[in-house]
């Protein structure tokens, strides 16, 4: 039976006040007395690296400079001088590792970030043929249905129904049937990570924002007039996490570009829910610690 | 008794996707050095999901009923997606044309916006896409030819919704305008609650506007029940969970704005993002649904 609560304007509009930017995020209009999870006990860190050389001339990543983002993430989040240690940390050698993907065509996760964080599950000593990276499809995977360890990377961008496609909507792919969770605007998709097929096995999570898209029109819902150069990469253990301040970034840049409060069309609740309903993390500013590397000219957050 | 229904049915299928792909025929093989990629594609209620995923669902809610999809080529240059939905009725082309609108432009079918390398428009019943990434001049004047080719075959124009009408003029921003049948559109232009608590669905016809008038903004809201008790249903709720039980159906609202309800037989009035009291008064006395 699903928990059923309902979020007012009032709540909507009193949590809001709460981020940073003043922009419409976490909002918890329900005790959380109960709630076990880590990230209430302590704050969850999340690692923004911005990093200008990550874009060419052709706005292409350039490889190398995304290996270093990933590396500057990895050993600031685990304080760990060394990225490969740092891997070893996070996998095990019998692992057998999927890296959850996105494909979309306009803003894929990159082969790029898809290569490297390849390469330092391959530095921590996995083997290839116990590698997978997918998307679409990986249900049929092999590698993907015995998988006992994840890594989730996408990009971050508006979207049509949910508000935002980022890291939590990023297992939608896990089911058989994506459009059972699109009811009440992907309220629930958080359910998803509890299924049996990615329970507890994601080890990290990479929201990419070298070009978000803070704004969706059409079909497609794409337009290039809504994408902006970000040059950033956002790491961290908890996705509600790591997509709250994602979804921050949008908001503060939908506010910038429209010049009033434009919240996201529709409101991403799932990510707030995926904290206040779920308990699959926290989307809360106040338990978030967020150390920011490298480029900080228009951060937004 | 079961066959004839069924074959009933698989022959008004057919016919209309023959409909949208009789279209197809019409439209030019080549155009400004772009040629025709081989094929099209038609995509049913049930198979949208597998062309735009999530995207689907706006045009679900707006009464979708399948969709011709082709493309064009020329090296060196973007390739063109178009993309033509049939959405039944003319209502429905307008209200997900009027979901995303940010200008009043109709220069091509009844109403469109051109921006980087995108183009959408609507006229009679078809809502249309063309999309190049990323955009050229060259292929930017082929979208808008293209497009304006495509509105002409298009030959029935269609009908505003009717409730629009309802709206006062005076003040009125009409490229704000939305038209909807499903309350998540509504929070997507205003939050109100996670939960239905208008009873918006595809049985209620609802319009929301942005208005400005005397120095002063708000919002109204008009949506449409198909019998007088729906409305006082939904007044009841919204009553209760927005504006916490005030007897007069106006309250102050956390961020400070003013908000209000009224029931006008089987329609339900809503101010919001109100100054003041005396301005929600002020706007039902206006509407005389005092």
């Amino acid at each position: 039976m699903k928990q059923k609560s309902i979020i007012s304007r009032r709540e909507f509009l009193k949590n809001a006040s709460k981020t940073a930017m003043g922009s419409a995020l976490f909002l918890t209009p329900f005790a959380k007395k109960g709630m076990t999870h880590e990230h209430v006990r302590q704050k969850t860190t999340v690692v923004l690296v911005r990093n200008k050389a990550v874009l060419n001339a052709s706005v292409k990543p350039d490889y190398r400079v995304v290996l270093d983002m990933l590396d500057k993430g990895i050993t600031t989040l685990i304080g760990e001088k060394n990225p490969v240690q740092c891997w070893k940390k996070l996998l095990k050698k019998d692992d057998i590792v999927g890296i959850k993907s996105n494909v979309w065509k306009y803003i894929p996760t990159t082969s790029q970030v898809e290569n490297a964080i390849k390469k330092r599950v391959l530095d921590a000593g996995i083997p290839e043929n116990r590698i997978g990276v997918g998307d679409r499809g990986i249900l049929r995977n092999t590698i993907f249905k015995n998988a006992t360890a994840l890594i989730n990377a996408r990009p971050m961008r508006s979207h049509h129904w949910s508000g935002v496609g980022s890291l939590i909507k990023n297992y939608i792919m896990f089911v058989p049937r994506p459009w059972d969770y699109h009811d009440d605007s992907c309220a629930d998709l958080a359910t998803i990570w509890k299924l049996p097929i990615v329970k507890d096995k994601t080890r990290l999570n990479v929201l990419v924002m070298f070009t978000p898209q803070f704004h969706g029109k059409g079909p497609h819902s794409f337009n290039p007039k809504y994408v902006w150069k970000y040059y950033g990469m956002i790491m961290g253990f908890d996705p509600v996490a790591v997509d709250s301040i994602g979804v921050r970034i949008l908001q503060a840049k939908r506010k910038d570009f429209f010049g009033e409060e434009r919240p996201l069309n529709p409101p991403p609740k799932h990510v707030f829910l995926a904290d206040t309903r779920h308990n699959l993390g926290t989307a809360d500013p106040d338990k978030i610690k967020l150390i920011k590397l490298g480029y900080q000219e228009d951060i937004l957050i | 008794m079961l066959f004839p229904v069924l074959l009933l049915l698989a022959f008004c299928l057919m016919a209309k996707n023959m409909e949208i792909e009789k279209l197809f025929h019409q439209i030019p093989a080549e155009i400004s050095g772009w040629k025709q990629k081989p094929g099209f594609k038609v995509f049913g209620p049930d198979t949208l999901f597998d062309y735009i995923d999530g995207g689907a669902e706006l045009y679900l809610s707006y009464g979708f009923k399948n969709l011709l999809s082709f493309g064009y080529f020329r090296t060196g240059q973007p390739d063109i997606t178009v993309d033509i939905f049939d959405m039944g009725t003319s209502a429905h082309a307008f209200g997900v044309f009027s979901h995303s609108r940010e200008t009043l432009d109709q220069s091509i079918g009844q109403g469109s916006e051109y921006s980087d390398g995108l183009l959408i428009f609507w006229k009679g019943k078809y809502y249309v896409s063309l999309l190049a990434y990323p955009e050229t001049q060259e292929v930017k004047m082929t979208i808008l030819k293209l497009g304006a080719r495509i509105s002409d075959w298009i030959k029935e124009k269609g009908k505003l919704p009717a409730i629009l009408q309802q709206l006062p003029a005076e003040g009125l921003i009409r490229k704000s305008i939305r038209y909807f049948f499903h309350y998540i559109w509504l929070n997507s232009h205003y939050f109100i609650s996670n939960d239905n608590i208008l009873h918006i669905n595809e049985n209620t016809e609802a319009v929301l506007a942005k208005y400005e008038k005397n120095h002063t903004k708000y919002l109204l809201l008009l949506v449409d029940y198909p019998d007088q008790e729906k409305a006082f249903d939904a007044c009841t709720d919204f009553v209760k969970h927005y504006l916490s039980e005030a007897a007069n159906g106006i309250r102050k609202i956390s961020d400070d704005s003013w908000a209000g309800c009224r029931i006008a037989i089987n329609k339900l009035w809503v101010v919001l993002n109100a100054d003041n009291e005396k301005e929600v008064i002020d706007i039902f006395t206006n509407l005389s649904v005092e």
